[in-house]
């Protein structure tokens, strides 16, 4: 089993090898990396790679509580700061896979209660520390320290933090309280488990990043230059990066048309023309983050599974993804973690049944329903979406009021309590997303989902180190929340990114987060 | 003994002998300098009390959807969320009088610091555009004026009532469209300036800004001049001063202008005010760093200290703005100078 588990995460690194030779040749891999959803791929013609330069980024999504410190990333202006600052042990693929970082080792015992993590040798802090066992031990308490937990701890409480222990210079024994089979999984997720040196000050920020600070104005700019002392050969290319705080999409994009940025984030479908009219490119990207509709299944009207399985069978997925992102993305079924091993792709796709939605509403008393749904502009597309769902749900005679409320509201006294809301996550695996979502324990459950069936199945998931045995007790999971469960997921939002011809070594990604997570070392400009 | 009393008589005595003039001027500035402060005191209560009838606060609004009970009650305790509102307030206040503005909840940098850079970009954007405008304004308002009815007249005063029309967006949309992004390419589309640069060493990047506002204020300074210049062409004294022979240069802006420049005052004196307000659209749209675009993502995180800072700041200038106005509109007109019996 170990050895299995070994192997697997050793085809993670080869793949992710792969990736960065792919990047090499510039776009090889975008054929591959993206499946059969994107529309239009640009390619670059920013030719061979190159060195030098100053990449010069026009970011959205950030505010002037943009923070250095990788354990409190929040925004994505946050995330493309700290992706090149720091590194974690495991990172994800192009195709969203694990993939060896820092580590070079990550084996659990036979019960997943502890396992043995191994880090590169000869790795350096920006200070020119060497990292060691202890930056590991380290990072992992300030996560998890109970006093001030880190985003990262929700995810990572099975963590017995206080008895880790030091094997050798680079070796570590991570003791887990309870069985946690997907520890590797977890800490791939970007930007929320990063190694910091012990006694990190986030005043001095410093990792292990292909780039270090040079300056940072919260909420404005912010800039890097490359660390010469990175231990991954021939990278990265540029010299320099400028990351600038954009707050709308429109000065975002007059900036790029305009020639003063290099690259854009998170655009909206509604802008591809215009960037492409004017001789620019646009990045799609297939990504696994998902915007979920959230009703609550402990109370009120959509206790009743009747009513559940009818608003799901309202939704027009197809419909819904051409209007709020112009038909790229991928098409959703109710269960989150596409990319994820364990997704069951053969549940059959979902789509619009209206007899049936009719007849379970009648079955259940509630013909003529109405209800209320509070959406906000918390991500891309939201509040479009809701609109959306309000109108497809008219044909089945259900009355859905859209309440559209302040970001603020959303996540003021009153968040994870909606009865009927919406919600974004970012691309997870899917055993960590359910200890994140879907548990009576799950810091964010929003659906208030507890189905006893459910549970004692991921309770033996969870210690399964077996990957074709977990993967059997995921899909059984993954049915129930197929038939019962609380979200509505019509799709896989799109990750629309733009660049200048002058960009090269952007690759479309299944990540989620945009220019394949911000990965700006193996990036290069013509 | 003697002397002092005598010195004492004779200050009385010289006291009486020269009553305090009154001085509209100095009495005006001193009185209304009183109130102003009064004013910022009761807008700092006001704001805060404002904020806190607003959702969530500044941990939910830095956590959003990370926010775990825990991590929450740890930020709230960091940031001092959880004591009263009326002691944070009074720490605050307390602050503020001994020159320290506190830090950002935000970011945890001083306020002072994030603040006073901003302050100079919209101030060189507003007095810029303040002064710009001023001068077209008058400008053109003394020329329709005195080609009252011509075409020219005709053409700008349509022309100035389509523009009053536009909101700042519309007219920097345009602009950008026209001189930056799609047309022709010759000034940058977003102002972004290397942080801790003077916004005079960024000059092509405040043309734009700058113009947007500049075309929002022109129309009423030109409308309001060229009304108040027609009145003065037609009063007796120009009449006089036309039948004397004096010439039309002249007559214009010795005669007339004088005359018509105190009711146009005040209206460049709102310019500057709605200045004050516009640059916060026009920061926006131009991603400009200054306080408009701080106080938006201010007011989004809950900042409170920030979001006090700026709005005195603010508050300071209109009430700064209005003395000056007023203070200037009796400098130019001496009857009003004059003590009331």
């Amino acid at each position: 089993m170990t050895f299995s588990r070994r192997d697997f995460l050793k085809t993670g690194l080869t793949l992710g090898a792969a990736g960065a030779g792919g990047m090499l040749g510039g776009g090889l891999l975008s054929g591959c990396g993206t499946g059969n959803t994107i529309k239009a791929v640009t390619t670059s013609t920013a030719g061979k790679p190159r060195y030098g330069g100053t990449l010069r980024a026009g970011l959205t999504g950030g505010s002037s509580a943009d923070t250095l410190d990788p354990l409190n990333a929040i925004t994505n202006v946050d995330f493309s700061r700290i992706d090149n600052l720091y590194e974690p042990l495991i990172g994800l693929t192009p195709a969203a896979q694990p993939v060896f970082v820092l580590a070079e080792e990550l084996t659990p015992n036979a019960k997943a209660t502890e396992w043995i993590v191994r880090v590169r040798q000869g790795i350096t802090f920006h200070d020119g520390k060497d990292l060691t066992a202890d930056d590991v031990i380290y990072t992992f308490r300030q996560i998890l320290n109970p006093k001030a937990p880190a985003a990262a701890a929700a995810g990572l409480a099975s963590i017995d933090a206080k008895h880790m222990a030091k094997l050798d210079q680079y070796t570590v024994k991570i003791p887990c309280s309870t069985p946690f089979a997907t520890l590797h999984q977890a800490l791939a997720i970007p930007g929320y488990s990063d190694i910091i040196p012990v006694g990190y000050d986030p005043a001095h920020p410093v990792g292990t990043g292909a780039f270090q600070l040079k300056s940072f104005s919260p909420g404005t700019q912010s800039t890097f230059v490359r660390y010469h002392g990175y231990w991954q050969t021939g990278r990265p290319y540029l010299d320099e990066i400028v990351i600038t705080d954009y707050a709308d999409q429109t000065s975002q994009v007059n900036a790029l048309l305009a020639g003063q940025v290099d690259v854009v984030n998170l655009l909206s479908e509604d802008v591809i023309s215009e960037v492409q009219g004017e001789g620019k490119n646009v990045l799609v990207s297939a990504g696994g983050g998902w915007n979920p509709f959230t009703m609550r299944v402990d109370t009120g009207t959509f206790s009743d599974v009747r009513i559940r399985q009818a608003m799901r069978l309202i939704v027009d997925r197809k419909q819904m993804l051409d209007l709020v992102f112009g038909g790229y993305g991928t098409l959703g079924n109710d269960v989150f973690g596409i990319w994820a091993p364990e997704y069951d792709h053969s549940l059959p796709q979902r789509g619009r049944d209206i007899d049936q939605a009719k007849s379970l509403l009648k079955a259940a008393g509630a013909e003529g329903l109405h209800v209320q749904l509070i959406t906000s502009d918390i991500a891309q597309g939201t509040v479009l979406a809701a609109q959306v769902l309000a109108q497809q749900a008219t044909a089945a005679g259900i009355t859905v009021s859209v309440n559209d409320v302040t970001v603020n509201d959303f996540y003021g006294t009153n968040y994870l309590k909606w009865e009927f809301a919406q919600d974004y996550w970012f691309y997870n695996f899917y055993l960590p997303q359910v200890s994140l979502a879907t548990l009576p324990a799950a810091p964010f459950n929003e659906t208030h989902w507890n189905n006893s069936r459910y549970n004692s199945l991921y309770n033996q998931a969870i210690a399964t180190v077996d990957d074709a045995l977990r993967t059997e007790l995921a899909h059984e999971m993954q049915r129930i929340e197929y038939d019962e469960g609380g979200y509505i997921i019509p799709f896989f939002p799109p990750v629309i990114d733009g660049y200048g011809t002058n960009v090269g070594g952007l690759i479309p990604s299944k990540i989620g987060l945009s220019l394949n997570a911000y990965d700006f070392k193996n990036v290069w400009l013509s | 003994m003697t002397t002092t009393t005598n010195v004492t008589a004779e200050t009385e005595e010289s006291k009486q002998s020269k009553p305090r003039k009154p001085h509209p001027i100095r009495d005006m500035l001193i009185k209304r300098s009183i109130i102003g402060i009064l004013t910022l005191l009761l807008v700092s209560i006001l704001v805060f009390a404002a904020t806190q009838t607003l959702p969530g606060n500044a941990a939910s609004a830095v956590l959003l959807n990370t926010a775990t009970p825990q991590r929450l009650h740890a930020l709230e305790v960091q940031l001092g969320l959880n004591k009263p509102a009326v002691e944070q307030y009074w720490t605050w206040l307390t602050g503020v009088l001994h020159g320290n503005f506190g830090t950002s909840l935000a970011n945890g940098q001083p306020v002072g610091s994030l603040v006073g850079g901003r302050i100079l970009n919209s101030l060189v954007l507003v007095v810029l555009a303040g002064v710009i405008g001023t001068l077209i304004g008058v400008g053109l308002g003394v020329l329709a004026a005195a080609r009252r009815d011509s075409l020219f007249d005709r053409v700008l005063s349509v022309t100035s009532l389509a523009v009053t029309a536009l909101p700042e967006f519309v007219v920097a949309v345009v602009l950008v469209i026209f001189f930056a992004a799609v047309v022709i390419h010759w000034f940058p589309a977003v102002s972004v300036f290397v942080p801790g640069t003077a916004p005079w060493s960024n000059p092509k990047e405040l043309v734009l800004p700058v113009a947007t506002l500049v075309i929002v204020i022109v129309p009423y300074v030109f409308r309001m001049m060229r009304a108040s210049m027609i009145d003065a062409l037609e009063s007796d004294y120009v009449q006089m001063a036309q039948l004397k022979g004096v010439p039309r240069w002249r007559v214009l802006l010795f005669h007339a202008l004088p005359n018509a420049i105190a009711p146009t005052i005040q209206v460049i004196g709102l310019s500057f005010l709605y200045l004050a307000g516009g640059v916060v659209v026009v920061e926006y749209m131009f991603n400009y760093p200054g306080l408009g675009q701080a106080l938006v993502s201010a007011v989004s995180d809950r900042d409170i200290p920030q979001i006090q800072a700026i709005v005195l700041v603010l508050a300071a200038f209109y009430i700064a703005v209005n003395i000056a106005t007023d203070v200037i509109s009796l400098a130019v007109s001496p009857r009003r100078r004059l003590p009331r019996s």
